[in-house]
């Protein structure tokens, strides 16, 4: 077309897309390190199913319309990647093809006929997220200017080009060719507008044009196309079109296993980092590559928000809104972060020498605190770490471990946290439990029982923990029992530590308070390791996930598996069998970190299933998407005075689907939804019970 | 304004408390900072926050009281010292109050703020004593400090009948309960920094007096013999016609309580 104009057009284009890169990934690596190059077989597996397979978009009954349209748009965009180079060629050289999808080769037809569909959808698509941004309005979304631009964007591309190829075909179609443009030509596949009927129907649009009328759309649409995808490239960093560049590596960096980072082990002893406030993130800077990245890549889909209990239930939790706030600090301060990421780098370990650097380091610092001021202190302790946020976040965000570290810097470094935390703290301290009741009493629901005691007999083939809630509160001590009784039908070999046992650390270890979870985490695996414990029954799904996740971090190697999971075992073996004489409509509440943490889906439905006489009728929100009872992440043991209550939230979705029973399978769900159910004034009609109650009363 | 806090370690009366031979058996006990002088010392800190105060702490006892200590320093206390003298292991009220008196009149304090009791013993004597023997005023069951000047506080006093207010001339003993405030969990940073922090630690002698001249060779009282709380026994249940039901319940409260 015109070789200077082209080439005037990528330097200014690629070269200012270049430069707010450079940015953004210098940006990036002055944040903390992250280490996230490893498994790069599994990350490529994440990548294929969750990025390129849309599996959180297309996946998600409740989302798939939606899902389905941005799936079209993306893999149209990953299609029309080539179509935009063979354009860049086409401005140097008339005719330009790519090898092996020329015009000899079916591939080069075969592509065209893609591109012509796709660009087709792609249209449709862009239509249909109008209507649903202007007629539908979700209430998840965030209906902003740059919305409707980048939508506007993407309908101009698929126009222009479908225009510039429309005209071009009208012209060697109804006009003879007179500027003797180019297309495909091949005895065996025809001529190229055989293969692309969207491309004929836009010609057909333009077909009242002049010869010479065409051939000046020809002209202007395929500059419009150009100047349109450069300009489309450098407003994508600016906003929350990032994702369209940093979705795929931020899938690709997601966290393996465990379901998101783990909370990281910090290192109490060294006097310097109390010093030095490096526990936690309590600074922009202290946050890793890795959550930056995240940071760049939130959508606002609202997706987050729209499962999150908090959110829900009117707390000023945000998610979207929480990413964006972090994310425009850091570009805020991105000049003050990059500075001191250089200075730092000169530190040398020597005390005198890097004082210096370090008083100049302390410029660098942003005008607002992190939490307090930027984040508010109510929308940090807020959330329940329930994970569904993460569990639906297409681009895969991890929100949790970001939220515990930012906790971690307020509970060690700021002593600010809700003070009803105090009592609980406390109590873990003194007695290893957070209610704070005596040591000494943990194994009395046990009394008369005939329960074993590691200390009688360390060579038992089970320990089960019974947690705290299990061993001093009164209802879920039934649940304990239950358990027993479950156990000794089955002929199980099994002890419990009874009063060497303590809280595994769970609460205190997602608010934030990584020392009292190291206290109660050392003085645990002392005493596992000491009587080689190598398996254990949790009968708590938080005591399941701190023993099976968070202990071999410190040493701690068992193998953990749940009670619900544990009994349907025992069923399947014939170890006990159960009666189908649970009567009633019958629903099962899926705890937070037995599901979306631990992937216990299954066990609990099929013990459920096996003994209802009416079946088991799922909720609405279940499985993966299983609404929080409220208790999670130490929000047990704090106030919830701000918007409506949770497990009322859940609770009268369980009423709503008329259950008589609805069974749980940890203690916090069982505590909340009771009490939910007691607020409703309906704990009369729909009973909750620990799924280990039930097959206890049902055992034939 | 100079503020002494009175801080005791006490038994975790969380526990079961087992005794042998009229004595308490030490196994499997664990001590914690008396829970109204976590009390005190919160109040002293809030009174450093708010007037410039200059808080010291003392503790009194036989054997390392490190870890708390830290932790009062953690909460905000400027000062700590520990009077450390294995004769002070079984020593009553009036002994510990003179003991205080000593330190009291070492320093030149303001304002004592002390717990109103002991969660172990709950004797709730050696703040008033320390009053006493000082010759100074004070008020007991306080839910409310407030500076007036740099002479005078006005204290709250949580009475049988009422909410009395108090105008107090400084110096003065004040006795908090637990009401006045919630105690701030130590920072764990202020733990960890506390341990830089020095305690004064001396005994007796190192006070300046012996366990005669505060009167612990002839103690006032005398702890003879510690006995078990009797378990209370479960109540009765009841089922059936309500009728029938009081009829039984009457009838075992003539014959077997024996109450009517």
């Amino acid at each position: 077309m015109s070789p200077l104009l082209m080439t005037v057009l990528l330097v200014v284009g690629l070269g200012f897309f270049a430069r707010t890169m450079y940015q953004r990934i210098l940006l990036l690596m002055s944040l903390e390190p992250a280490d996230r190059f490893n498994r790069i077989k599994d990350r490529l597996k994440n990548l294929v199913t969750i990025a390129l397979g849309q599996k959180r978009l297309v996946g998600r009954k409740k989302e798939r319309a939606s899902g389905i349209m941005h799936a079209f748009i993306f893999w149209g965009f990953c299609i029309l990647l080539i179509r935009s180079i063979t354009l860049y060629g086409e401005g140097y050289v008339h005719g330009f093809q790519l090898p092996l999808l020329g015009e000899s080769s079916f591939l080069g037809y075969l592509y065209l006929a893609l591109k012509d569909v796709t660009e087709g959808i792609v249209l449709i698509m862009v239509i249909y997220a109008f209507y649903r941004r202007l007629v539908v309005k979700p209430p998840r979304l965030h209906n902003t200017w740059e919305a409707y631009l980048v939508l506007g964007l993407i309908g101009v591309l698929m126009v222009s080009d479908l225009l510039y190829d429309g005209a071009r075909f009208m012209l060697v179609n109804a006009y003879g060719n007179p500027g003797d443009l180019h297309y495909f030509n091949n005895p065996t596949f025809g001529k190229e507008f055989v293969w692309t009927p969207v491309t004929v129907a836009a010609g057909n649009v333009i077909s009242g044009f002049s010869a010479v009328g065409l051939e000046r759309v020809m002209v202007l649409m395929f500059w419009v196309h150009i100047i349109t995808q450069l300009i489309f490239l450098n407003i994508l960093p600016f906003g929350k079109h990032f994702h369209v560049i940093t979705s795929l590596p931020n899938v690709f960096f997601k966290s393996p296993d465990y379901p998101h980072e783990k909370i990281k082990l910090l290192d109490l002893e060294d006097e310097s980092v109390w010093e030095d406030e490096t526990l936690g993130v309590n600074h922009l800077y202290q946050l890793n590559w890795k959550q930056g990245l995240d940071l760049y890549t939130c959508t606002e889909c609202g997706r987050c928000k729209e499962v999150c209990p908090t959110y829900v239930t009117d707390k000023p939790l945000n998610l979207h809104d929480f990413n964006d706030t972090l994310k425009e600090e850091m570009y805020a301060n991105a000049d003050n972060l990059i500075l001191r990421a250089k200075l730092a780098k000169t530190l040398t370990g020597n005390e005198e020498a890097d004082a210096k650097t370090k008083e100049k380091m302390a410029v660098f610092k942003p005008e607002k605190a992190l939490v307090g001021e930027v984040i508010a202190l109510d929308t940090l302790w807020a959330c329940t770490t329930c994970r569904a946020c993460e569990q639906v976040c297409p681009v895969t965000i991890e929100q949790v471990p970001r939220i515990i570290a930012m906790r971690q810097g307020q509970t060690l470094m700021q002593g600010e946290y809700p003070e009803e935390l105090n009592t609980a703290f406390k109590g873990l301290e003194r007695n290893g439990n957070p209610w704070g009741i005596g040591y000494d009493k943990r194994a009395d629901w046990a009394e008369g029982l005939d329960v074993k005691l590691m200390a009688d007999d360390p060579n038992v083939e089970y320990l089960l923990w019974v947690g705290c809630a299990g061993s001093f509160d009164d209802r879920t001590q039934k649940v304990s029992k239950a358990v027993v009784k479950i156990l000794k039908a089955a002929g199980v070999d099994f002890a419990i530590l009874g009063t060497e046992e303590k809280c595994t650390g769970d609460f205190a270890r997602r608010s934030g308070n990584e020392m009292m979870y190291q206290m109660m985490a050392t003085e645990n695996i002392e005493t596992l390791n000491n009587y080689k414990v190598k398996k254990i029954i949790a009968a708590c799904p938080h005591c399941l996930n701190t023993l099976k996740h968070d202990y071999p971090q410190m040493g701690g190697h068992y193998e953990v598996i749940h009670h619900t999971d544990f009994i349907n075992q025992l069923i399947a073996d014939g170890k006990i069998r159960v009666k189908k004489s649970l009567g009633g409509a019958l629903t099962y509440h899926d705890p937070c970190y037995l599901g979306r943490y631990n992937e216990i889906y299954d066990a609990p439905r099929s013990i459920l299933a096996g003994m209802s006489n009416q079946g088991l009728s799922e909720l609405p929100r279940h499985g993966t998407e299983s609404f929080c009872c409220g208790a999670g992440g130490g929000r047990m043991w704090m106030e919830e005075t701000i918007g409506t209550r949770i497990n009322v939230e859940r609770s009268r979705e369980i009423v709503d689907e008329k259950a008589e029973t609805v069974a749980v399978g940890c203690p916090f769900c069982l505590t909340m939804i009771e009490d939910g159910m007691k607020e409703l004034d309906k704990d009369e009609q729909v009973k909750t019970r620990d799924i280990a109650e039930l097959v206890a009363e049902h055992l034939a | 304004m100079k503020i002494l806090t009175t801080v005791k370690k006490v038994v975790d009366v969380e526990l079961n408390i087992h005794v042998e031979n009229g004595a308490i058996v030490e196994k499997g006990l664990q001590y914690v900072i008396n829970a109204w002088d976590e009390n005190a010392v919160e109040a002293a800190v809030q009174l450093k926050e708010a007037h410039k105060a200059e808080t010291t702490l003392v503790s009194l006892g036989s054997g390392d009281n490190t870890d708390m200590i830290r932790k009062c320093y953690a909460m905000g206390i400027d000062n700590a010292i520990h009077i450390d003298d294995p004769a002070l292991a079984k020593a009553d009220s009036p002994t510990f109050a003179k003991v205080l008196q000593k330190v009291y009149e070492a320093g030149d304090y303001d304002l004592v703020i002390a717990g109103k009791q002991a969660q172990d013993t709950d004797a709730g004597q050696a703040g008033i004593m320390l009053g006493e023997f000082l010759g100074i005023p004070c008020v007991s069951n306080v839910i409310e400090i407030k500076v007036t000047d740099d002479t005078h506080i006005q204290v709250s006093r949580l009475g049988d009948a009422g909410t009395e207010i108090v105008d107090v001339t400084l110096p003065a003993v004040v006795t908090v309960s637990d009401s006045i405030n919630e105690p701030r969990l130590p920072a764990m940073r202020g733990i960890m920094m506390a341990k830089k922090k020095k305690i004064t630690v001396m005994d007796l002698a190192g006070l300046g007096t012996s366990f005669e001249e505060i009167g612990g060779t002839a103690p006032a009282s005398e702890v003879v013999e510690f006995m078990p709380v009797q378990k209370r026994k479960g109540g009765q249940k009841f089922e059936g016609d309500p009728a029938d039901i009081t009829a039984r319940v009457v009838q075992l409260l003539v014959n077997e309580a024996k109450v009517l």
